[in-house]
């Protein structure tokens, strides 16, 4: 068996060497390029282009998890918080809920004239990114100096409290009979991103909607991969490799390990603001603990680490879930003569993903580039060190 | 175990303090912080009073500690059932330093087992007294069986070949079993809440204590509690294979040395583990009257903050926490709502967390790294 | 001693630790140890196993904070700096179970070493403005002079850290500590795991480190050939107490130190 991979990887890498250097660029550019097209290749209101979009909006917060868990190697259980903060920005900055305010900055000419916050949507990301970033070291403050798994603990405690939060937010009351949240019932009449020249998207072309989350996925991934192989992400990965060496060369513990959390959260938020539009409702039943496993399970059978997993990951699972299981496959047990719908079971599906997925292959699909360099070094090493005996000229190859 | 110093910056300002704070809290500190909520109501009682039904249209208040009472009675036993899921918890966690993910679904699991056996031998609202114990005692017994068994399934199917991957990789295949069990539960009872029959009449009073009623329901949660805490802890002391439990929990590879079977060890922890999740889920199942899917993630979190709260790793501790929680809960719902229990608990949660990790009874755990 | 220098008049002590006491609960690790490390020398911290000297490394880094006593950093107290200011001070450290960072490869270890020194921060890192870009190619450079320095050759530069073998792997720790540009050198035990022609290589190249970068380097050791060889000065702990200091071959003699070794020698 494992000569087989052994000789998959020599095929690999024997291509890779034929390829001209500037091939990963050209194969990133021509996804661009695809990526941008995209819409005019499906109907423009159909099930699929709905799915891609929440795919995509999927796979930037498998991006912001990813900097958290794979980068910094903090176990955040609770992300979904981050998606209800960036949710609730929208509901806040961009809609009639704050009824006695009248701020409007960059809207509609309808919106202009409607009570409330209204902002641009750009502004809106903005807002919804400091925010929680702001949430993000805030939540990360009491984890600083715990283990793995209680770290996992206290951020899952963190998310659900947000949760209680969000629903019970409809009896906190902010000021002249406003209130924090809407609960279950939802912050309704969320204005839809506005662009002068463009005008405000509708809900029959969903081809706009796309190119904004594609464009905000575009930029989330620039800077993944800016940070990646920056000063910073070398701290990251120092601090998740072995946190008392890192310290002992000058990485500040609990700078570094905030800002992971906040980079993170603001990706999470970023994604949460186009969620909270595009579905045109906030409520708190939308924030479920679920829903952090779910982010969490892209990153996980993506790559921990990859950030190209990350985005997989996402885009796999926001289509798995949105578009696979509801509008494909769904039959598939009747037909086998079970009574129910697939749907009902996609909680199981993800369990078993996540199962097969640690124990077969717990790096993942694609790999973090590092951690693949050593599967290819594999065997060059596993020649080496059994070449090596302890002692002996102590010099490299 | 490496702590690291503080000195001047922004951060500084906030973790100074904090861990300034954290050196005094201590065992003493912890047990005032949770003692704050039960003696502050306890005074607002006695001199604010609380409303206690109405009579001839005026509100009556009542001056005395018979609520505060309530609250313990009711805190109590609900402890009871959360310590005995508790103790699963902190038994796994005590040997392979593994948050079992999936036990509290494993509880859920006991649950619908229990209420199937019922089904199947016939236990209903009119069985006579002698066979409604008789019944349930078998079911009991039967129910333990099975989420002992399915406790040690999932340790030989996920953790056993995750042993030596990172701690990451066992904790999300755990998840990924909760979500597999939930969705069983989910297939098999729906995903409602289903009541079932109140077979032991859980809410009726069997005697008063100060004038608050003590229901049949507390009596059953303690009834089934105490003894089978005595039966583990008799097991872990007395026993060859508790004490191969407790040598695997402090060091496993020198108990292998001395000839610990270390696999059967960890097998029989998750048994035991699983068996009193089984437990709990029969009691849950009387006193609440009611089973759901969803109910095992939400008693995991609470059970494992009990955990948590007594000290990882000890039984006693495991016992202790879920009290406490059970009191707490009680409290927050009868003061504060409902709708903010779960928030208290893991305010709670957090707080310990950040301030004493070792909970009350535990040791001083590695911290980082 | 080194046979060829006379030691300066009384140098300036890059490092004095004052009384420091640890105690773990009940256990006394380091018992009022105070001494002090001579600028620009290279000095041995020995002691049987279990005398404290790894931990009273780790309080001279700031891993642990001393429980009394005080440590001075030429003018500046660092008792209770964290350990990354202290690195931003000038000391660097490597440890006796070597540890790298090993999902990254030996010149991004040694470019971690260097992060004390950088200043790209959150935004730097996003835009890469040309200082930045500048700095990063700067860094790398000189972690690959810095692995070149320590001995190691191209083809293991980018090779994952984990995958060196062992002698590699203690060098790259020493140019990853290196590359923090410190002003003194705590190695823990660099010649474990190592034949005599290593230590004895080792040894020169402690004295080249000293002189070429003007360091001053504090070693604990249990090889005595080394001690004796590359230390100007030896301080001997037993039971976290300092029972004996001066130079090697004086606390080779010392009674106190034969007895607390029970003849157990390395040589």
């Amino acid at each position: 068996m494992s000569e087989l991979r052994a000789q998959l990887l020599e095929w690999r890498a024997a291509v890779t060497r034929r390829l001209p250097p500037w091939w990963s660029r050209g194969l990133a550019g021509l996804l661009i390029v695809f990526g941008i097209i995209l819409p005019f290749l499906f109907p423009s209101s159909g099930g699929f282009l709905n799915a891609t979009i929440i795919a995509v909006a999927y796979a930037v917060m498998s991006l912001g998890l990813n900097v958290v868990v794979g980068f910094a190697g903090l176990l955040d259980l609770g992300y979904v918080a981050f998606y209800a903060l960036g949710a609730y920005s929208l509901g806040w900055f961009g809609s009639g809920f704050f009824f006695k305010a009248q701020v409007h900055v960059g809207v509609s000419p309808v919106a202009s004239t409607l009570p409330g916050i209204h902002l641009n949507f750009v502004l809106i990301l903005i807002a919804a990114a400091l925010i929680c970033a702001g949430a993000g070291a805030v939540i990360g403050l009491p984890t600083l100096r715990l283990r793995g798994d209680y770290i996992a603990i206290v951020t899952l405690a963190f998310g659900e409290i947000i949760g209680v939060l969000a629903v019970n937010g409809q009896s906190i009351h902010v000021g002249s009979g406003m209130t924090l949240t809407a609960g279950n019932l939802g912050i309704s009449a969320v204005d839809s991103p506005y662009f002068p020249g463009i005008g405000s998207f509708g809900l029959l072309d969903l081809r706009p909607w796309y190119w904004l989350i594609f464009a905000v996925l575009l930029i989330v991934l620039f800077v993944n991969l800016r940070l990646r192989d920056s000063r910073l992400g070398r701290a990251w990965v120092a601090l998740r490799e072995d946190e008392v060496a890192a310290v002992s060369m000058g990485i500040p513990l609990v700078k570094t390990k905030l800002l992971a959390y906040a980079i993170g959260a603001a990706f999470g938020g970023m994604s949460g603001a186009f969620f909270g539009t595009y579905y045109t409702v906030v409520n708190a039943a939308q924030f479920q603990f679920g829903f952090s496993i779910f982010i969490l399970a892209m990153v996980i059978i993506g790559g921990l680490g990859s950030i190209w997993g990350a985005v997989v990951g996402g885009l796999a699972l926001g289509y798995i879930n949105n578009y696979l299981i509801p509008d494909v496959l769904n039959n598939i047990p009747s037909k086998l003569g079970f009574n129910f719908q697939l749907t009902a079971v996609e909680f199981g599906i993800f369990g078993f993903l996540l199962v097969i997925m640690m124990v077969l292959r717990p790096q993942g699909l694609i790999p973090e580039r590092r951690r693949q360099l050593e599967l290819t070094a594999e065997i060059a090493a596993a020649d080496a060190q059994l070449a090596e005996v302890p002692g002996i000229a102590g010099g490299g190859t | 175990m490496e702590t690291t110093t503080i000195s001047a910056s922004p951060v500084a300002a906030i973790t100074r303090p904090l861990a300034a704070v954290r050196r005094s809290v201590g065992r003493w500190g912890l047990i005032a912080a949770l003692a704050a909520l039960p003696i502050y109501y306890g005074i607002t009682d006695l001199t604010n009073g609380y409303p206690a039904g109405v009579v001839a249209g005026h509100a009556v208040i009542h001056h005395d500690l018979s609520k505060l009472g309530f609250n313990f009675a009711e805190g109590l036993s609900n402890g009871a059932i959360w310590a005995l899921i508790a103790i699963g918890y902190t038994l796994v966690y005590g040997i392979i330093e593994l948050i079992n993910f999936a036990h509290g679904d494993v509880f859920m699991i006991g649950s619908f087992t229990a209420v199937g056996l019922w089904g199947t031998l016939g236990l209903g609202l009119t069985t006579g007294a002698l066979g409604l114990v008789g019944g349930l005692l078998v079911t009991l017994v039967i129910t333990m069986i099975v989420t002992g068994s399915l406790n040690v399934l999932i340790e030989r199917v996920a953790y056993r070949p995750l042993r030596g991957a990172p701690k990451l990789a066992a904790l999300i295949t755990a998840v990924g079993f909760s979500f597999i069990l939930q969705n069983v539960g989910l297939l098999w009872r729906g995903g409602s809440p289903q009541s079932v029959n109140d077979l032991i009449r859980s809410q009726q009073p069997v005697f008063t204590i100060g004038g608050v009623p003590i229901l049949r329901g507390y009596i059953l949660a303690l009834a089934v509690m105490i003894p089978l805490v005595f039966a583990l802890t008799w097991f872990i002391n007395q026993t060859r294979a508790g004490r191969a439990m407790r040598a695997t929990a402090q060091d496993p590879e020198a108990a292998r040395l001395m000839g610990v079977n270390v696999n059967a060890t960890i097998s029989l922890t998750f048994l035991l583990g699983g068996m009193l999740a089984g437990a709990a889920g029969l009691v849950y199942a009387l006193y609440e009257t009611n089973v759901w899917y969803f109910q095992g993630f939400k008693a995991g979190l609470i059970a494992f903050t009990a955990a948590v709260m007594g000290g990882i790793g000890n039984v006693r501790g495991a016992v202790l926490g879920g009290l406490i929680i059970g009191v707490i809960q009680s409290l927050a719902d009868s003061r504060l709502g409902p709708q903010w229990t779960e928030a208290v608990v893991f305010g709670y949660l957090i707080a310990i967390m950040v301030l004493r990790p070792r909970g009350l009874l535990g040791e001083e755990t590695r911290e980082a790294g | 001693m080194s046979a060829t220098e006379t030691p300066a008049p009384p140098a300036v002590a890059i490092m004095r630790a004052e009384h420091v006491t640890k105690q773990f609960g009940g256990l006394v690790a380091v018992n009022e140890v105070s001494f002090d490390v001579p600028q620009h020398s290279i000095v041995s911290l020995i002691g049987p196993n279990g005398a404290g000297k790894t931990t009273l490394f780790n309080i001279l880094t700031g891993l642990y904070r001393p429980t009394e006593g005080r440590i001075l950093l030429g003018e500046r107290d660092i008792t209770h700096a964290r350990p990354d200011q202290i690195t931003k001070h000038g000391v660097a450290r490597t440890f006796q179970n070597i540890r790298l960072f090993g999902a990254m490869t030996a010149v991004e270890n040694v470019m971690v070493g260097h992060h004390a020194r950088m200043r790209a921060g959150l935004f730097g890192s996003i835009f890469r403005p040309p200082w930045v870009r500048r700095e990063e190619r700067e860094t790398r450079e000189r972690a690959r002079e810095l692995l070149a320095y320590v001995g190691l050759r191209e083809p293991v530069f980018e090779r994952l850290a984990a995958q060196l073998p062992y002698g590699d792997q203690r060098r790259v720790e020493i140019a990853r500590a290196l590359a923090s540009e410190p002003r003194m050198l705590l190695l823990d035990e660099p010649t474990a795991g190592m034949n005599p022609q290593e230590s004895q290589a080792l040894t020169e190249f402690m004295r080249a480190m000293r002189d070429d970068l003007k360091l001053t380097i504090l070693l604990i050791e249990h090889d005595m050939k080394v001690v004796m060889g590359v230390s100007e000065r030896v301080t001997v702990l037993d039971y976290g107490r300092k029972i004996a200091e001066g130079e090697p071959a004086v606390v080779r003699a010392d009674p106190a130190v034969i007895e607390a070794y029970l003849g157990k020698q390395d040589s």
